[in-house]
């Protein structure tokens, strides 16, 4: 297989062999979750079994059956609030047998198909309404969806990726910072607490985009709406109610859950120094002090029995995976493939960057598992499925 | 340039990293060795809920729980090979709980670091057991934590609710909102319906501890979040209507009641019997008493007030006489053209009045006052199924009044589509209608609806919103829905002919027990019909009769005929709020098959 990319490849299956060991050991001590290990083994063989089918396929055959596949997911995220199964006071799972799976996942896949094949058709249009509008709704709908399980930060995963597609479908930068002024000025206005800092920013951003007259007046309409409202709608709030909303954007806000795995996290990683405790010797990790210690907070037990080096090392490989992948957008045969690449790079590049900054203490608690290294099967599934469409997209690079 | 972003993102992580692991890396270190770290809950204390005068009805007091403390790392291996393997065994013993509740407590409390509760509001001798044997038992020790008091204890219970610890099902549904293992939880009335508004905030604090667990400093890295208190709670009850009609009915076995201020739908009073006592569940009850009090004796977690439907019986006539003169259909001085003769006979089957002797050729109003069923049979079907459910729908009857309280009945007024369900479509029988004119057949309504309706009818159509929240501390604007039902338009000479009618049922009609001197009283007495045992006495009235400040609706189950044992016990109610009454002859109510006797009038339907 020339043209396979094998960097990407071979960093791959190097995520999931640290995975792999590192799974063994937070799992090694007595307790209800030993030998999981042997169970993700198992998952690796059918996920590269499916990596291996997705790849083999035309990718054309994604761009066609985009809609269908959008609609079925939808179909199921909308199931999975209906029937679906609450673990940690969340809906995020659909049970089928012995089976569970997060359909907010398989979503993700589809909402790129769509906005790949939306975009391919649009991109030298962008200016007008009719082609820049519909993939705002396109990743609203499941973001919404998503977002009300509640897993925001999953649902994040939508915005971001499409942000992503829309500069890769040549929207210009400068438009495009423009367009998402009113989510900065929302954002500063709760980190800084007046609007004056945004005030700075925009007239920057003005100055960097010189936007059309038309375009100028609806942001500042916009933005003068959210500055002038924001204030009020929040002082008018009860305390019960700004709690309420605190608590949705930051699901495990409450010190005495999230706060504490976060402090036990720090602790793990710290205590691992530079060169870490050794493999297997973490005592964080072997006391139980972590919690979720082979999922969500898998890095932390890297981090305590590996030291900066493995972490460091984690990082490259993570590294090599997301700069390979932007790279193949570039080389690849036709805009829907290199749209696809991009939605899926920016799905992986987000979910990656959420959990690690969680485990170091910079990102809130949002239950994202880290790709390729938390145990999960069907989360090891669903990447390697992402990872088979990158090499589909290789495999044909060259095609005429 | 999106590698670039990519690469600025993960540069982002190994600052995160070297921050940790080389910068903190000696502290970290420090704390990793001799951890640790333990999360001390600071609890918020639950808001209050006061009658509309400001006078308590629950506030919290400490409690002395038994707990388990996740103890510190090096400790746990210590602990392994001192603790005798009978720990648990023996802590279960102690705390009076099974091994698997105890391990269960235990392993969660281990795996997130906090506290877990043992055994609530734990009596003294248990106390004493833990302090004398707490060496041996590494872990446990003694807390002080808030739990629920109701110092006025089975009044108004069921409106009130009660708080209890959450359960697994409830903690499973509300993580998201930030609840954990052994926090209260409002589990029904006003503490369910308003817990956002009474819980408050719990806060905690990451303290350092040392090997036997005893705190040594507070972490600097993670100030302490203080708790915040929840918010107090103001209710429309008036606690001198409630201890009224609470002792009124304190004969009654099962039966509910309910006052309203027809003028704006604050609810006076409710009662429901059995009662329970709150304070027992905020305590922590047992499980065998618990079935006692859900299962056998009557169920007295159920509020019969608002969520028990019962046949409304002659109570319902009011709505026929109004359906009837505001379709104009009759006038009151009309007669109907069969004149009473104890009994009336349609589609070949003989209906009964409940008055054998029969009432004669008589007017509505004097229909009304003695009940006559002849006429209201005739009446009913004269008015025809339409404007009898529209006119019960638009006081309230058949739909649910919006009460705020959790898990109110709607009642049931049957109409065209009901029977169309039930019999062959559009077959059904006319002789239906002949039933509903007298308050039988398929209608079912609450004590808190026929209160309403009451209410509607005393203040002249005006529709209100039930209420039973007056105010809540901190929210300035708090506002009362608007009401669901549409209430009833229409002339005035109307209402005053229903108003004069329910005042001689008074007066001199089948309710005279409730004749009091310097006060005009407007009822209307009723029995349901009940095919599983003695009928239900029903009673609903409105007070004063020109500007009614109070409605009530009284049911008594299985004890027989409303104008016997209802009315009197309305108008001990109604002498003590109006009089100041202190209902001398009976300090604990009376027997309602007492007073039966001293009932002057008939004492009839």
């Amino acid at each position: 297989m020339p043209y396979l990319d094998w960097p990407l490849a071979l960093a791959t299956l190097g995520l999931i062999g640290i995975g792999l060991l590192t799974v063994y050991s937070a799992t090694s001590v007595p307790g209800a979750h030993q030998g999981l290990w042997m169970r993700q083994l198992a998952w690796c063989a059918i996920a590269f079994g499916a990596a291996w089918v997705v790849a083999a396929f035309h990718y054309r055959l994604f761009d066609t059956l985009a809609w269908p596949l959008y609609g079925v997911s939808l179909l199921l995220l909308v199931a999975v609030l209906a029937i679906g199964t609450t673990k940690l006071g969340a809906k995020r799972w659909i049970e089928l047998g012995p089976l569970q799976f997060q359909p907010s996942e398989i979503a993700k896949i589809a909402t790129t198909f769509v906005l790949a094949r939306f975009f391919d058709h649009a991109r030298l249009n962008l200016d007008r309404v009719r082609f820049w509008l519909p993939p705002l709704f396109i990743a609203m709908v499941p973001f919404a969806l998503v977002a009300k399980e509640p897993d925001l930060g999953t649902g994040l995963s939508f915005p971001v990726m499409l942000v992503a597609m829309y500069f890769w479908a040549g929207m210009p930068p400068g438009r495009l910072l423009l367009g998402l002024s009113p989510v900065f000025n929302v954002a500063l206005f709760f980190v800084t607490g007046t609007i004056w800092w945004f005030v700075g920013l925009f007239v920057a951003l003005l100055a960097f985009a010189r936007p059309r007259l038309s375009l100028l007046l609806v942001m500042l309409a916009l933005n003068g709406a959210v500055a002038y409202e924001l204030p009020h709608l929040w002082n008018h709030l009860h305390d019960y109610q700004k709690r309420r909303i605190e608590t949705f954007i930051n699901p495990d806000n409450d010190p005495y859950g999230a706060g504490y795995q976060i402090i036990q996290s720090k602790i793990a990683i710290g205590s691992g120094g530079v060169m870490g405790k050794g493999y297997l010797k973490g005592s964080q990790k072997a006391l139980a002090f972590l919690p979720m210690r082979h999922t969500d907070f898998i890095y932390s037990v890297v981090g305590e029995e590996l030291g900066f080096l493995g972490a460091l090392i984690v990082v490259l490989l993570y590294g090599v995976v997301i700069v390979r992948g932007y790279r193949l957008a570039a080389v690849a045969r036709d805009g829907f493939a290199g749209l696809m690449v991009v939605g899926v790079v920016t799905a992986l590049f987000f979910t990656i960057l959420v959990n690690m900054l969680m485990t170091v203490g910079w990102a809130p608690v949002t239950g994202v598992p880290l790709p390729f290294l938390s145990y999960g099967g069907t989360a090891l599934v669903v990447n390697c499925l992402q990872i088979g469409l990158l090499q589909n997209v290789a495999l044909r690079r060259r095609e005429y | 340039m999106l590698a670039g972003l990519a690469l600025a993102g993960f540069v982002l992580v190994l600052l995160g990293l070297l921050r940790l692991q080389v910068v903190q890396h000696d502290e970290l270190q420090r704390l990793a060795e001799q951890n640790r770290i333990r999360l001390d809950v600071l609890r918020a204390p639950r808001g209050a809920i006061r009658d509309r005068l400001g006078r308590l009805l629950a506030d919290n007091q400490p409690s002395f729980d038994v707990v388990f403390r996740p103890m510190p790392a090096e400790s746990i291996t210590r602990a392994r090979t001192v603790v005798r393997s009978d720990w648990i065994q023996r802590v279960a013993a102690l705390v009076e709980d099974d091994t698997l509740g105890v391990r269960r407590r235990v392993a969660e409390a281990n795996r997130t670091g906090q506290t877990a509760v043992l055994r609530r509001n734990a009596p003294y001798a248990v106390m004493a057991a833990v302090e004398e044997m707490r060496p041996d038992l590494p872990g446990i020790d003694v807390a002080v934590a808030p739990i629920r008091r109701y110092p006025e204890g089975t009044m108004a219970a069921q409106l009130l609710g009660y708080a209890g610890e959450i359960n697994d099902q409830e903690l499973d549904q509300r993580q998201a909102a930030g609840y954990r293992m052994g926090d209260l939880i409002g589990k029904t009335g006003v503490e369910r319906k308003y817990e956002e508004v009474l819980r408050g905030q719990d806060g905690a604090e990451f303290v350092v501890v040392n090997a036997m667990g005893k705190r040594v400093s507070t972490l600097r890295e993670g100030p302490p979040r203080l708790p915040v208190a929840g918010h107090d709670v103001t209710l429309t009850l008036d606690l001198d209507v409630q201890r009224a009609m609470d002792q009124a009915m304190a004969g009654i076995e099962r039966g509910g009641a309910v006052a309203i201020d027809p003028r704006d739908g604050s609810i006076l009073a409710m009662v429901s019997k059995p009662a329970f006592d709150p304070n027992e569940f905020s305590r922590g009850i047992s499980f065998a008493r618990w079935q006692e009090l859900s299962a056998a004796g009557g169920n007295p977690l159920l509020n019969r007030a608002i969520q028990s439907a019962y046949p409304p019986g002659s109570t319902f006539k009011v709505v026929t006489m109004l359906t009837g003169l505001r379709y104009g259909v009759v006038r009151p001085e009309s007669h109907e053209p069969v004149a009473c003769s104890g009994g009336y006979v349609f589609g070949g089957r003989r209906f009964a009045c409940w008055d054998k002797r029969g009432h004669g050729s008589i007017d509505l109003l004097t229909a009304l006052q003695f009940s006559c069923d002849v006429y209201f049979y005739q009446l009913g079907l004269a008015v025809g199924l339409d404007h009898l459910q529209s006119t019960a729908r638009a006081l309230g009857l058949g739909e649910r009044t919006g009460i705020d309280l959790p898990a109110e009945t709607r009642g049931l007024v049957p109409d065209d589509a009901y029977y169309d369900r039930h019999f062959k479509s559009g077959h059904w029988p006319r002789g239906v209608l002949l039933n509903l004119g007298i308050g039988q057949g398929e209608l079912l309504a609450s004590p808190l609806q026929l209160a309403l309706m009451a209410a509607v009818v005393g203040n002249g159509g005006h529709p209100i919103r039930p209420h039973v929240v007056r105010s809540i501390q901190g929210v300035p604007e708090y506002h009362v829905d608007k009401p669901l039902e549409p209430g009833v338009e229409t002339d005035p000479g109307i209402w005053d002919a229903v108003h004069e009618a329910m005042r001689r049922v008074v007066e001199a009609g089948t309710a005279t027990s409730v004749r009091l001197p310097g006060l005009a009283v407007a009822g209307k007495t009723g029995t349901a019909q009940n095919p599983h045992g003695k009928d239900h006495a029903l009673f609903i009235c409105y007070a004063p009769a020109d500007h009614p400040t109070i409605a009530i609706a009284m049911v008594a189950e299985n004890s027989g005929h409303g104008g016997s044992v209802c009315a009197p016990l309305v108008a001990q109610v109604l002498r003590r709020v109006f009089m100041g009454d202190t209902l001398s002859a009976a300090p604990h109510g009376a027997r309602p098959d007492s007073l039966a006797a001293d009932t002057t009038g008939a004492d009839v339907d």
